[in-house]
């Protein structure tokens, strides 16, 4: 039998209704206002350089008596943890009754170029760390990595395990080298020194590129044409169009701790090889003996699965809990099943320990 | 249609354009007739005259990447309407739907290199303030390869001589880091046209897939929808390759080769100019890091230092209370290894801790004035030179 079975006039008909939604759509897309995001209240604790140390304030006092330090990706805004009211992974948490803190790494310039890895790990989170720690009068915070922050909690906790009570990692990389990652792949056969001496800081421009071209067709075409679909419904255009603006809200790279992440992480994989140095410490995973759960999506082609689940074996710690969220990179924040999963596993997992 | 036009007539003329556009297809496809309206309007035009009225929109830029899926998805319906109008629903052998698709995605007065080619149009298409591919670079450096083509590339050989020799020799340069960097490029398009073609073979085979009842494509959305993750699926064989890990890696590498030889005409223009270059700015950035790391080091050792001489103080302390109550302290033989093996440098470190610290302990415990605080200064220096005394005497005879 013929797989395709198109009526004519039915095919027809679809296409007249995708020229009309389109049109009254554009209306629709002029009409709205710049969107924003961000919803929770949150005050500044700390600030060095163009980083910020936010507290996010809940509707009730925190009953947590260990705060929890969220720290982010550099590659991305770490917004997107509380993107909106119905989005929020701080908010979900908080209303647990924890005790959120985030980093905000800001927004490199060229006179950041010199930041290295040694900066942001033992000198920004270090810092960061010790301040949560000294405001609530503990020796020990939780530690939340997400994505690339991930990976420097894992470091953080190797180096100075002292200061870590609980380490969370979500969509965190471990093991660069697995045969279905295809940042990896295409990063080995770069000279990234060649590339961070000529380019100083990467551009946000170049690594959004390098990201669309993971999936052209679905990121670049099949997406905006789903997007024709909701262009009638206001508050699911703004949903989109605040997602968008995440996505290429991008900071340029500091190109000293670029140069370092792509050769030891990306091309040495040295996590899972060791060898692995920040500044003058070394890191190993035999010693992340704190409690770890680790995160990851099961549909993630940024970090695929793969590369997350060998920290089981890896790490130090005798209590390691995984958990697989049913999703992408992206949906593990901000899908309805996101909000309903992950910030309630977090939380009990925190309460028992 | 005018530029006087207000939205609303604009939209009126649109609409009506479109409306008589239906109907011929509507006839065509009632009639089943293999006269078809004509191919690229106005569909295509009628989405360009709309998308100029909102170039000024809060949302322009996700206006326009809406406009350019808009654009190709509408070719692509077109042309897969083409392949079934006048037909019945069975008569439309697999072959005309997949070649319909495939020629859908040649949009008109398309680049050659692009034809049948829908993955490479993609990655071309990837552009704009948000992104910059391989494809815009290339463009943007290829008048000054079109030169040197011009001059016969045998010129990059020539041995330089004379006053400009060394300029001479950094053109040629150049201009070698881009034709290694067009020849790179060539090698990664190759990947991509195969990437193309075996979407469509890919594609051939998740429709056999289909053929029993219930699974079948009813639709021109699900057809597109198919071929978007048969595309996927090979570009990922491809980009997931060692052959493409290399080749990848070739045409970045080459492309920065490139950058940084424009770079260092850059600077020697600047240089020349009396203007300041990448160089002189990077010096002062590495200084300026330079100096913050040294800032942040110093004031976490301030802090060391300071626990360090209050902690020998405490363990000082202790002995003298134990020494008076004359009880033995356990803590104090741990303590005193370590004061005793003090170089002069820690020695001096403690002696800028301590007074870093002894300020902001006596106004922490409350001094009222000025002259409290140097008060309590003193107390506590008093102390800690008696307690630093009995830590030495105690050493002594430790020893």
């Amino acid at each position: 039998m013929n797989p395709i079975r198109i009526e004519p006039l039915r095919a027809l008909d679809e296409a007249l209704k995708f020229n009309q939604k389109l049109a009254a759509g554009f209306k629709t897309l002029r009409e709205l206002d710049d969107v924003d995001y961000g919803v929770t209240e949150k005050e500044e604790v700390y600030r060095e350089d163009k980083l910020v140390l936010y507290r996010f304030k809940g509707a009730s006092k925190p009953t947590a008596k260990t705060p929890l330090l969220i720290a982010y990706a550099l590659v991305n805004r770490p917004y997107m943890v509380d993107l909106q009211g119905d989005r929020s992974l701080v908010k979900n948490l908080l209303a647990q009754g924890e005790d959120v803190y985030l980093i905000d790494w800001g927004y490199p310039d060229q006179s950041d170029r010199y930041l290295t890895l040694d900066d942001y790990i033992n000198g920004y989170i270090k810092r960061c760390v010790d301040v949560v720690a000294k405001r609530h009068k503990v020796d020990k915070v939780n530690l939340l990595g997400i994505c690339q922050g991930g990976a420097f909690s894992l470091c953080f906790a190797s180096i100075y395990p002292g200061k870590i009570r609980n380490l969370i990692t979500m969509v965190t990389p471990v093991d660069f080298h697995t045969p279905d990652n295809m940042l990896s792949n295409w990063t080995r056969g770069m000279d990234v020194d060649l590339f961070v001496d000529t380019l100083g800081n990467v551009p946000a421009d170049m690594m959004n590129w390098c990201y669309l071209t993971l999936k052209p067709v679905r990121l670049f075409q099949q997406k905006y044409i789903g997007m024709v679909d909701i262009l009638d419904d206001k508050a699911e255009l703004e949903n989109f169009l605040r997602m968008e603006k995440w996505i290429f809200d991008s900071p340029d790279q500091a190109g000293e701790a670029f140069r370092q992440f792509v050769k030891d992480f990306y091309q040495g994989n040295k996590l899972v090889k060791g060898g692995l140095k920040i500044g003058d410490k070394d890191v190993s995973l035999k010693k992340v003996t704190m409690p770890v759960l680790n995160i990851f999506a099961e549909q993630d082609h940024l970090v695929p699965p793969s590369a997350s689940r060998p920290l089981k074996q890896l790490a130090g710690t005798k209590d390691y809990t995984e958990l697989a969220f049913k999703g992408g990179h992206i949906g593990i924040y901000v899908s309805g099943r996101a909000q309903r999963e992950v910030p309630t596993a977090i939380h009990e997992w925190l309460k028992k320990r | 249609m005018s530029d006087t036009k207000s939205t609303a007539d604009l939209s009126k003329d649109w609409q009506a354009m479109q409306q008589q556009y239906w109907n011929a297809w509507t006839d065509a496809t009632r009639q089943a007739s293999s006269q078809q309206p004509a191919a690229g309007t106005p569909w295509h035009e009628g989405l360009e005259q709309w998308s100029r009225m909102f170039d000024s929109g809060k949302q322009s830029e996700t206006a326009d990447r809406l406009m350019s899926s808009a654009k190709n998805y509408v070719a692509l319906m077109q042309s897969m309407l083409a392949a079934a109008s006048g037909k019945k629903i069975d008569d439309s052998p697999l072959q005309a739907w997949t070649e319909a698709l495939r020629s859908g995605f040649n949009l008109p007065n398309m680049d050659a290199a692009l034809v049948n080619n829908p993955m490479a149009a993609m990655l071309k298409g990837i552009s704009g303030q948000g992104a910059q591919g391989f494809e815009q670079l290339s463009q943007s450096f290829a008048p000054f390869l079109a030169q040197a083509k011009q001059e016969g590339m045998s010129w990059l050989q020539a041995p330089a001589f004379g006053y400009a020799r060394e300029h001479q020799e950094h053109y040629q340069k150049m201009l070698a880091a881009f034709a290694e960097y067009q020849e790179a490029l060539k090698h990664y398009n190759a990947l991509i046209l195969k990437s193309s073609q075996r979407s469509f073979t890919i594609l051939e085979d998740k429709l056999a897939e289909r053929s029993e009842p219930g699974r079948q494509i009813d639709s021109l959305r699900a057809l597109y929808d198919l071929w978007v993750d048969s595309a996927e699926e090979a570009y990922a064989e491809i980009a997931l390759s060692d052959e493409f890990r290399k080749v990848y890696g070739d045409v970045v590498n080459a492309q920065t080769r490139v950058r940084s030889q424009i770079q260092q005409e850059v600077e020697r223009v600047g240089t020349d100019l009396g203007m300041p270059t990448r160089t002189e700015l990077n010096s002062v950035h590495k200084r300026l890091h330079d100096l913050r790391r040294e800032f942040r080091n110093a004031q976490s050792a301030d802090v060391a230092a300071q626990i360090e001489v209050l902690s020998a103080e405490v363990q000082a302390l202790k002995q003298e209370l134990a020494r008076q109550q004359g009880q033995p302290a356990a803590s104090v033989h741990k303590a005193t290894p370590k004061a005793r093996a003090a170089t002069p440098n820690t020695q001096a470190k403690r002696k800028h801790a301590a007074a870093v610290a002894k300020p902001r302990a006596a106004s922490k415990r409350g001094a009222a004035t000025f002259n409290d605080a140097i008060s309590a200064m003193r107390d506590s220096a008093a102390g800690t030179s008696a307690s630093h005394k009995a830590v030495a005497k105690k050493n002594r005879s430790d020893a």
